[in-house]
Formats: C-alpha cells, sequence, structure tokens
C-alpha cells in the first residue's frame, strides 16, 4: 500500500470517527416529547397576607434574567424532562390565580394601583446532594404605583427537595412535585412577605401624599 | 384468631398514639429559618447556604417542631408572634479535610469537618431559647451538600432536646 492512499485510509477513519462523536453527542441531546414533558400549577391558590388597605395589583410584565439558554429543560439526564410553557408564563399564571383568589388582581391596567414587573432568575432544579432533587424558584418583583411613578424592589423565593427515584415515571413525577412545591413556597414568600407589606404601606402612602405635597400649578 | 385480631389492633393503636400526639404539640405556632451567615475564612460554594437553608426548612417540617414553618423573611401576626421562633446562624469553621489521610489512616483522620453557631430566638422579643454548638465531620469524598443534609439533622435535633428541657 502507498504512502498517500494510506495517508487516505487513516483520514477516512479520522472523519469517521468524528462523525460518529457528532452524532452520539446529537442522539443524546434530549427532546421534548408528551411523555418526557411536565405541566406545572398550584394544586390551590396561595392565600395572601392581610393589608391595612388592600391594593389592587396588576402584573404587567415578566421578564426572564436566569440567563438559561434552555428555560424549558429541568433535568438533561435521563432522556431529560420538560416544562410545558415557559417559566414566565407559569410563574404568572400561578401568581394571577393566587392574586384573584385573595380578591387583589386588578381587571385590567387602568384599574390597578400596584403594578408589578417580574424577573425570574431561577426556576428549576439547582445543584443538590446528587440523591435527591433541588428545586428552586427566585425572582424579583419591581413594585410600582403608576400615580406617583415611585417603585420598591420585593425578592422572593422558594425551594423544595424532592428525593431521587429509579424509575423514569417515579422520577418524573418528583420533579413535578418538587418544581410546584418551590414555585407555591415562592409566591407564598413573595404574597406573605414583610417587604411586600412595607412596599405597599410605602406606595400607598406616596401616592396620598404626593398630590398634596405637589406644588400648585 | 379474634384474639389475635385485638392484640393487633391494641398494639397499632399504642404504636400510633405518640405519633398523632406529636402531630397535635407543634412547640411554635410558626419557625422561620434565616440563611446562615459564613464567617471570614469559611471556604463553601455559593450554593451551599441555599442548600443548607433548604435542608433546614426541609428537616423544621418532618419534626414537626411548628404548625407552620415559613419562608424567609414572611410576615406574622402579632398574636403569633411570641408563639413564634427565628433560627439565626453562623458557619464558624469549615475545614476541607484531605483524601489521602482519610485512605491511608482511616479511623475519621482527614475527614472535613464543619462548625457553625445556631440562635433559636423568641420572634416577638428576640429573647435567645437556646443556642446550639453543631459540628459535624464526613467523609472528604462526600460531597458538601450532604454535609448540609447532616448539619440540618443535627439542628433540629439538638434545637428539640434544648427545648424539652425549658418551660414552655
Amino acid at each position: 500500500m502507498s504512502t498517500t492512499s494510506r495517508r487516505a485510509l487513516t483520514s477516512a477513519f479520522v472523519l469517521l470517527f468524528s462523525l460518529g462523536c457528532c452524532f452520539s453527542l446529537l442522539a443524546d441531546e434530549p427532546k421534548p416529547k408528551p411523555e418526557n414533558t411536565i405541566s406545572l400549577q398550584l394544586a390551590e391558590p396561595v392565600p395572601a397576607q392581610k393589608f391595612a388597605h388592600p391594593p389592587k395589583f396588576w402584573i404587567a410584565d415578566v421578564v426572564d434574567r436566569s440567563g438559561n439558554p434552555q428555560p424549558m429543560l429541568v433535568l438533561k439526564a435521563r432522556g431529560g424532562i420538560f416544562l410545558d410553557r415557559q417559566p414566565m408564563v407559569i410563574l404568572r399564571e400561578a401568581l394571577e390565580q393566587s392574586l384573584k383568589a385573595s380578591g387583589l388582581l386588578a381587571a385590567d391596567a387602568n384599574g390597578a394601583d400596584l403594578t408589578v414587573r417580574l424577573y425570574i432568575f431561577h426556576f428549576g432544579l439547582a445543584e443538590g446532594s446528587q440523591l435527591d432533587y433541588f428545586g428552586k424558584v427566585e425572582f424579583s418583583a419591581m413594585v410600582k404605583n403608576p400615580k406617583s411613578g415611585q417603585s420598591l424592589e420585593v425578592k422572593a423565593a422558594g425551594t423544595s427537595i424532592a428525593s431521587g427515584a429509579m424509575l423514569k415515571k417515579n422520577l418524573q413525577k418528583n420533579v413535578q412535585g418538587n418544581m410546584e412545591e418551590s414555585l407555591k413556597d415562592a409566591i407564598r414568600n413573595f404574597l406573605r412577605s414583610q417587604q411586600l407589606k412595607d412596599a405597599v404601606a410605602a406606595l400607598q402612602q406616596g401616592s396620598d401624599v404626593t398630590p398634596a405635597a405637589a406644588p400648585p400649578q | 384468631m379474634r384474639i389475635f385480631s385485638g392484640i393487633a389492633l391494641a398494639a397499632l393503636l399504642v404504636i400510633s398514639s405518640p405519633a398523632l400526639a406529636k402531630d397535635k404539640n407543634a412547640q411554635f405556632k410558626t419557625v422561620e429559618a434565616k440563611h446562615f451567615t459564613q464567617a471570614e475564612g469559611v471556604e463553601l460554594s455559593p450554593a451551599f447556604a441555599d442548600y443548607f437553608y433548604a435542608e433546614l426548612r426541609n428537616e423544621l417540617k418532618k419534626e414537626k417542631m411548628a404548625e407552620d414553618v415559613i419562608g424567609e423573611g414572611e410576615a406574622v401576626e402579632d398574636a403569633d408572634a411570641p408563639k413564634s421562633a427565628v433560627i439565626v446562624g453562623t458557619i464558624t469553621e469549615y475545614k476541607k479535610g484531605s483524601v489521602v489521610k482519610s485512605a491511608l489512616i482511616g479511623f475519621t483522620a482527614g475527614w472535613q469537618s464543619m462548625k457553625m453557631d445556631a440562635d433559636v430566638l423568641r420572634r416577638s422579643d428576640k429573647q435567645k431559647l437556646c443556642t446550639l454548638h453543631i459540628h459535624t465531620k464526613m467523609d472528604p469524598r462526600w460531597n458538601e451538600k450532604l454535609m448540609a443534609k447532616a448539619a440540618a439533622r443535627e439542628v433540629v435535633k439538638g434545637m428539640r432536646n434544648e427545648l424539652k428541657t425549658q418551660p414552655q
């Protein structure tokens, strides 16, 4: 065999090997299918804290600041587990559901006393002990009084730990339960936080005071 | 057969009654666990504090220390404040350990260790109900999150033991 043909043979082997690697990597990348997709929703709305003067909230916008390139992929291992909707949609729906149940949701933006802009920092599983799954939902809310233009930040976080499982079906069930628990915990942490109570009091006072303090036209 | 069934039922009732009584006798109305701070020189990953906080809350729920285990920064009704507790703490020391020492010497030599101080405060007046000094040791090959799990269990166990001796 000549040197040229030997070289050609080696190159062909290298090419085949690299192609094989690429294909195996592509095969490992999980794809969303109905059987590996979970739907997150609150089992029941989270009751909000009692305010001295209950305001009407309106969720103006939800922004994903997590920097996650695949926000719907919850777990990459074992064929992957995907969310059926974007975390922004899930969070918005869950919060609206709880606000509505507590009678704190405005019918539209114009009827709202306070508008809320949500920034998601984490939605999904975080690094756990490898024996269990650590679910974490973390977001920040900018609560704004549209009349005075004043706004204050309220932070919220929810965590949950669920055990691992051998069977894929059980694993999916555990991850779903874990994520729902951490979502509920985060919403509860927001709706019952002292920060929100103080922010609402300050913003309501701001709207009462601003017209009186404004210079006469 | 009937006698045997009767004995089995009686035994089941005797076994389950303390468990039922434990559910009703939660020591606090609410308990809030704060994120533990890390003293200078403690080199733990940033995710550790989050994971330990979650584990501590998990253990508090499991042990039924309170009727409600609330999240950090949640508001509590004024009426419930005297019967509510807050757990604050600091991780004072963390030693990574040595895999070589652990493998060659054995007998817990070279194990990673973590020390933490925790205070259980009454929410209404911030009075210290108990102080805990926790020291956890573990094989250096194990994940630090497992250390968090063990430490959280120790905190809750210590809290239960300390508070048992105090008048309510």
